[in-house]
């Protein structure tokens, strides 16, 4: 799916003294298969942009297109079957009494038989390395795995696009780079993930485009190295560290990952 | 362990002590931690780290009262929690990780309130006080805005506030940048650190870059304390941190692979003098 937003505006409690204007006008497009990290300090609209992705939110002005066609127009369980939309601290809405009936509880309202929910049950538990967890109840289980057992829940409606709001927050850093895998592992299938984060290393590891935004406007869009590389204080460790060596070796060039990093960084001591 | 109980918490003082404490959650057949001991010194600087489940969470709310041990004893301030909640809250403030749940008034400033309204405090003095912790998480400007339009970083600082308005001398910070960008993460930790000596911190974290400057690092791990050593010794001990499913934050693991020490390095800036030291001799040499 091709997932595009074209001048989206949205404003907080119109018409009141409280109005926020919390989008001034974002454009940019999901491409089909891509992981697009959308980056972004505290307030500058993530959360709210998200939202429009699969029309929790209704934008106040512009719209959101799904292969070209007015989002509005689809039924919204439909396209909220084909965006999924996995929240901050989405483990606060685990409900069922064990994990395999709370990932069954969203695939079970499609109308599918029994048979096809616990496949995709067992399927996005398995995905998560979340399989030893079905029987379990969703309380009794750590931060991570929580977190695990609810993103599969919006996994098993198999979305073509997963939008991930903060997906790693909170978790301890091996956790997050089994997470981490899992996305580029989805990327792989043919799945669009968005991944927003305040985390930018995790971010330029695992993005093929980013998207920066600054008080509810696209600040830069582009490649990873194409949007850090323009404001290296507000860059990943690693390009912070290759843009202070860039004045001096120059020849160091425009590394963003870590192993490419790490290679740039030996090629210049061994040279 | 390194740092035995020394008694101090019968002497006045303001500290936390853990004494073979052991909790398990009803219906779960593996304690979530067991026979924990530990003290925290009046002023110190204290990380915990530990995998998911190794019982950072339940540390923290048995310090509080939210949850009472099956063994052994908890004294804050010389108090039991399990006994005195109340009383302990005054001294021990805890800011826990996902702000949604904390934050119950209509106004920022009311939310910031929240918890002296509990505790007698003067109408002026409250004022102040809650202008001052708006101030000191540089959320000026915010007063009259309602926490559900405020993003998810502005609400854990809102969160903050609150809990600074309280004055306690204990601050338990469970992942209290979890939700914050880059800028707002220096700020908050530029403002704990001006709280140094001045408060007793225990700072819950997965992001050891946080604690690099911290008088002690405690890991849980599986319920059991299983280390309390300084940040030097704690990052150049890849054995330990491989088993506790700790990673090295970008710039230490940058600084291991080239072969310069992780514990002394702590910023981009750092490591890139370092690298152009070593590559204007490495060229002089050859």
């Amino acid at each position: 799916m091709r997932l595009e937003l074209r001048d989206v505006r949205y404003v907080y409690a119109p018409g009141t003294p409280f109005e926020v204007e919390a989008l001034r006008g974002v454009s940019l497009v999901v491409e089909p298969g891509e992981v697009l990290g959308i980056v972004g300090g505290t307030g500058s609209g993530k959360s709210t942009l998200v939202q429009h992705m699969n029309l929790l939110l209704t934008p106040t002005g512009g719209e959101v297109l799904v292969d070209g066609v007015d989002a509005t127009t689809l039924k919204k369980s439909e396209l909220r079957r084909r965006v999924g939309l996995v929240f901050q601290f989405p483990e606060s809405a685990l409900f069922a009494p064990t994990v395999e009936e709370d990932v069954a509880f969203a695939p079970r309202q499609l109308g599918l038989d029994e048979e096809e929910v616990q496949e995709r049950v067992l399927e996005s538990l398995r995905a998560l390395e979340a399989g030893e967890l079905a029987a379990r109840s969703p309380f009794a289980l750590s931060g991570g795995e929580k977190r695990r057992a609810a993103i599969a829940g919006v996994l098993a409606m198999k979305p073509e696009v997963l939008v991930l709001d903060e997906p790693t927050a909170g978790l301890d850093p091996a956790t997050r780079e089994d997470l981490l895998a899992l996305i580029l592992g989805l990327r792989n299938a043919g799945i669009s993930v968005v991944l927003v984060s305040h985390d930018l290393d995790e971010v330029a590891e695992v993005a093929d485009r980013v998207c920066a935004l600054q008080e509810g406007r696209v600040r830069a869009i582009g490649t990873p190295a194409e949007v850090f590389y323009r404001e290296p204080a507000q860059a990943p460790a690693t390009v912070r560290v290759a843009s202070l060596l860039r004045e001096s070796k120059p020849e160091i060039g425009a590394p963003v990952r870590f192993a490419e990093t790490l290679d740039a960084l030996r090629a210049l001591q061994g040279a | 362990m390194e740092h035995p109980g020394e008694g101090t918490r019968n002497g006045g003082s303001f500290v936390v002590s853990c004494e073979s404490v052991s909790f398990s959650y009803p219906g779960s057949g593996r304690p979530a931690l067991s026979d924990v001991s530990f003290e925290l010194r009046p002023g110190e600087y204290v990380g915990v780290v530990g995998p998911n489940g190794g019982g950072k969470s339940t540390l923290v709310r048995l310090l509080n009262g939210l949850l009472k041990p099956d063994s052994g004893r908890v004294l804050v301030s010389g108090r039991d929690p399990a006994t005195e909640p109340f009383e302990v809250r005054k001294h021990l403030g805890i800011l826990f990780q996902d702000p949604e749940n904390g934050l119950v008034a209509p106004f920022v400033e009311d939310d910031v309130a929240f918890g002296l309204e509990n505790l007698g405090v003067p109408r002026k003095e409250m004022r102040d006080r809650v202008a001052g912790a708006i101030r000191a998480v540089g959320l000026e400007g915010f007063e009259r805005r309602e926490p559900d339009t405020l993003s998810g970083g502005e609400k854990q600082r809102v969160a903050l506030a609150g809990l600074l308005a309280v004055e306690p001398d204990i601050l338990v910070l469970d992942e209290p940048t979890s939700m914050l960008d880059a800028a707002g993460r220096r700020e908050v930790l530029a403002y704990l650190e001006t709280l140094r000596a001045e408060k007793t911190v225990l700072h819950v974290t997965h992001h050891l870059e946080e604690l690099v400057r911290s008088d002690r690092i405690l890991v849980l791990n599986g319920g059991e304390l299983v280390a309390d050593k300084t940040p030097e010794r704690f990052l150049s001990d890849a054995d330990l941190l491989r088993e506790n499913r700790l990673v090295l934050p970008v710039v230490q693991r940058l600084a291991l692979e080239i072969g310069l020490s992780p514990a002394r390095l702590r910023t981009p800036e750092t490591l890139a003098e370092a690298i152009l030291a070593k590559t204007e001799s490495g060229t002089r040499a050859g």
